[in-house]
């Protein structure tokens, strides 16, 4: 059973592989303007968890969604003669949606020359700065101050993944920060009222929306670093593409766009006047393969021992929460075991990701900040252990009762008939589920990077998209996991062969 | 050393065993005999407690035990000073032999581990198995198993001895093996009480025969006169 479930699993990572490769070919069959009119409905994909102003959830009305971005794309429906749909997406991932699941992307994608490579960019409908934001108790007064560490080392600093803020930071060697990477900017400004962070770094459009609800923040300095917003479409649809440029050219031009920036409190002249204005973007150059793994490999490899670490210092912790909720559970007071049992179905019964959330995320807001690697140690253990208990339930049930009985009869106690004859036992027993279950939980680490871990599949992730090499970084991310986990199924493997080798023999 | 008085046991609303008692004096052997059901080992087990009985009392080795559920702590006390070899060995088979003869001293003793050691070789010399003291059980022999299983008890130097049919899961020649064994101990003056359908070893080692017939006592006295000639 476990060999099957193992190959399973090795064959799900190169499906995967080949489906990024799949979607590549798919992406040529993209729809250009003449099916969008026929079709009569434009597809724009954009994250709502991204945030206000772009596109946000209305508090009021969670029915409906709001921002200046689902404004834009009605605005530029309607210029095509079309209507809008919104099509739900990751942020950082927006850009795989096109020619799939969206005809274009509109939602604060900063035009860079990978983008452009990648991408069609539209000409540019927004111009935003890059803002520093802190509590207003915070010892920072300017961005320059990062340059020298803080009280508690250096800074960590929030900012929202493949974001122009992230690469800002990140190229930044001067400046003394730690940089974490959040999927929503309302989750990395809580942390930074939480005192998570020490600082965020986003673009002033969004600061300044937030302001009101987060009143404990400020703004630290001038903005600065600043560039514009595009709306990226599919390589090969340059009708659409086209199109989208004279929309936003007209609606510029006639003020209507500067109306919309007005109602949403975004506009200034200088805003109207860069966006008139604005030069393309050049497009980079695609650098050789050899390159691209020459300079990921290192990264990738950093990434894997971080997903090797969660791993290794997660599943001991898993395997001693199991067991002494399993010990309980069988033998322990009559009282403790329906709270034991509600332990097993609580965390067996939701998302790992969910119980990552509210450790990461709801304990600051009672006052206990757990660091993310902290939270994901102990969420993946106390996830796990839900597992684990149930295999060494069952683990201690198939020891013969004549053991406990023989430990009884010889004096012992209960708990020293289980500490030296029982668990000693079903450890043995169990070893094969539990070496497949540190393979899963291995591969779940993955989950962590939802609360800021960069492990493996984040980084490949991250990687893939700001270097446009998806499938091949994807081979090699695949060829990483299989390198780590192969081992770990031939241990698997052994034990159950070393187990059943045994049982022959005491049968005989 | 051992009295059992008016003792009553229930499972599932069977009478199992009704007005038992008896008495076993230092030193001595008693077999409990009798068709299967009929309760002997039941009444072996509730002599340590690994069962309990709903009425009457058992008296063994100065502590008593009596009707209803017994505090963990008394139960412990008892079986320090009473031994029990099962039907299936029941050896800890991820132990070796001379682990399995040594844990229970060293963790209910406390003994340092090379006097458990050097006093479980002996033992283990005692049943002729010294040869084998770092095999782990399932390379032995059933009947060597179930002799290590003895010097397992013996390590705790318990004042009485209970074999549950302690050779019914052996073929002739182990049983033979074993037997000696516990003939051995009976001569060197190890009170002992054996539940066993073998009368042979009751004629043979028996000081008192104890005939248990649907939880009553049918019989008891000495083997000569329970057991008539040409039995089993």
């Amino acid at each position: 059973m476990t060999g099957g479930r193992q190959g399973g699993r090795c064959g799900g990572r190169w499906a995967v592989a080949a489906c990024w490769l799949g979607l590549i070919a798919a992406a040529a069959a993209a729809a250009d303007l003449d099916d969008i009119r026929a079709r009569g409905e434009l597809v724009w994909g954009a994250d709502q968890e991204g945030g206000g102003p772009h596109v946000y959830v209305d508090p009021e009305n969670p029915t409906r969604l709001a921002g200046f971005e689902v404004d834009l794309a009605a605005m530029l429906a309607t210029e095509l003669g079309v209507t809008a749909r919104f099509q739900q997406g990751q942020w950082d991932r927006l850009p795989l949606l096109l020619g799939r699941a969206a005809d274009c992307v509109i939602n604060g994608i900063e035009s860079t020359p990978e983008r452009a490579r990648d991408w069609r960019c539209s000409r540019p409908y927004f111009a935003y700065a890059l803002q520093l934001v802190a509590r207003r108790d915070s010892p920072l007064d300017s961005p320059e101050a990062l340059a020298k560490e803080g009280p508690r080392g250096p800074w960590r600093v929030g900012v929202l993944t493949g974001s122009a803020a992230e690469t800002e930071m990140r190229r930044r060697t001067d400046f003394a920060v730690e940089v974490v990477g959040y999927d929503g900017t309302v989750d990395c400004l809580e942390q930074l009222r939480g005192r998570v962070l020490d600082a965020a770094l986003m673009d002033d459009c969004i600061a300044s929306f937030n302001a009101d609800r987060f009143g404990e923040l400020r703004g630290i300095g001038r903005p600065f670093a600043g560039g514009t917003y595009t709306i990226l479409t599919a390589p090969d649809t340059p009708r659409l593409s086209a199109a989208i440029d004279e929309a936003l050219g007209r609606l510029i031009t006639d003020g209507r766009l500067k109306a919309l920036y007005d109602r949403w409190d975004l506009a200034g002249r200088q805003q109207m006047l860069l966006l008139r204005d604005a030069a393309e973007v050049p497009p980079a150059r695609r650098g050789s393969l050899a390159d691209l793994i020459r300079g990921a490999l290192p990264l990738l490899l950093r990434s894997a021992g971080m997903t090797i670490f969660l791993s290794v210092a997660s599943f001991p912790l898993a395997i001693l929460i199991g067991l002494a909720v399993a010990v309980g559970r069988l033998h322990g007071p009559a009282w403790l075991r329906p709270f034991l049992a509600g332990y097993v179905e609580i965390l067996r019964g939701t998302p790992l990701m969910l119980q990552l959330y509210a450790l990461f995320f709801l304990l600051p807001k009672v006052g206990l900040a757990l660091p993310a690697l902290v939270a994901a140690i102990l969420g993946l253990a106390m996830n796990y252990s839900a597992y684990e208990s149930e295999i060494y339930r069952a683990g201690l049930k198939a020891v013969p009762a004549g053991q406990f009985e023989a430990a009884l009869a010889l004096g012992m106690t209960k708990w020293q008939s289980l500490r030296h004859v029982l668990v000693p036992q079903a450890v043995r027993i169990v070893m094969p589920p539990v070496t497949s279950d540190f393979i899963a939980l291995f591969k779940d680490t993955s989950v962590c990077s939802a609360i800021t871990v960069i492990e493996l599949t984040k980084r490949y992730s991250v990687l893939a998209l700001s270097t446009g090499r998806i499938a091949e970084l994807a081979i090699v991310t695949a060829l990483l996991y299989l390198a780590m986990s192969w081992p770990l199924s031939l241990l698997s493997r052994w034990f159950e062969r070393r187990l059943e080798r045994r049982s022959e023999r005491s049968q005989a | 050393m051992i009295e059992v008085d008016s003792l009553a046991a229930v499972r599932a609303g069977n009478r199992i065993l009704e007005a038992v008692t008896l008495a076993v004096a230092e030193g001595t052997v008693t077999t409990l005999v009798g068709p299967s059901g009929g309760g002997k080992s039941t009444l072996l087990r509730c002599l340590n407690g690994l069962e309990t009985f709903a009425a009457g009392q058992v008296m063994i080795a100065g502590h008593t035990l009596i009707a209803g559920d017994h505090p963990p702590r008394a139960l412990e006390r008892v079986r320090r000073d009473v031994g029990m070899v099962f039907q299936g060995f029941n050896l800890f088979p991820h132990l070796s032999a001379i682990d399995n003869v040594t844990l229970a001293p060293r963790i209910v003793h406390g003994m340092p581990p090379s006097e458990a050691r050097s006093r479980g070789l002996e033992l283990l010399d005692r049943v002729g198995l010294s040869r084998f003291a770092d095999a782990r059980p399932a390379t032995l022999s059933g009947g060597q198993q179930q002799r290590v299983a003895i010097a397992r008890s013996l390590a705790m130097e318990p004042r009485v001895m209970l074999f549950d049919e302690p050779t019914s899961a052996l073929d002739p020649q182990m049983s033979a093996e074993v037997l000696d064994v516990i003939v051995e101990l009976a001569r060197g003056g190890q009170t002992m009480v054996v539940v066993t359908h073998d009368h042979g070893f009751a004629r043979r080692a028996a000081t008192q025969v104890v005939e248990l017939v649907a939880g009553r006592v049918h019989r008891a006295g000495p083997p000569a006169e329970i057991l008539t000639a040409g039995g089993r």
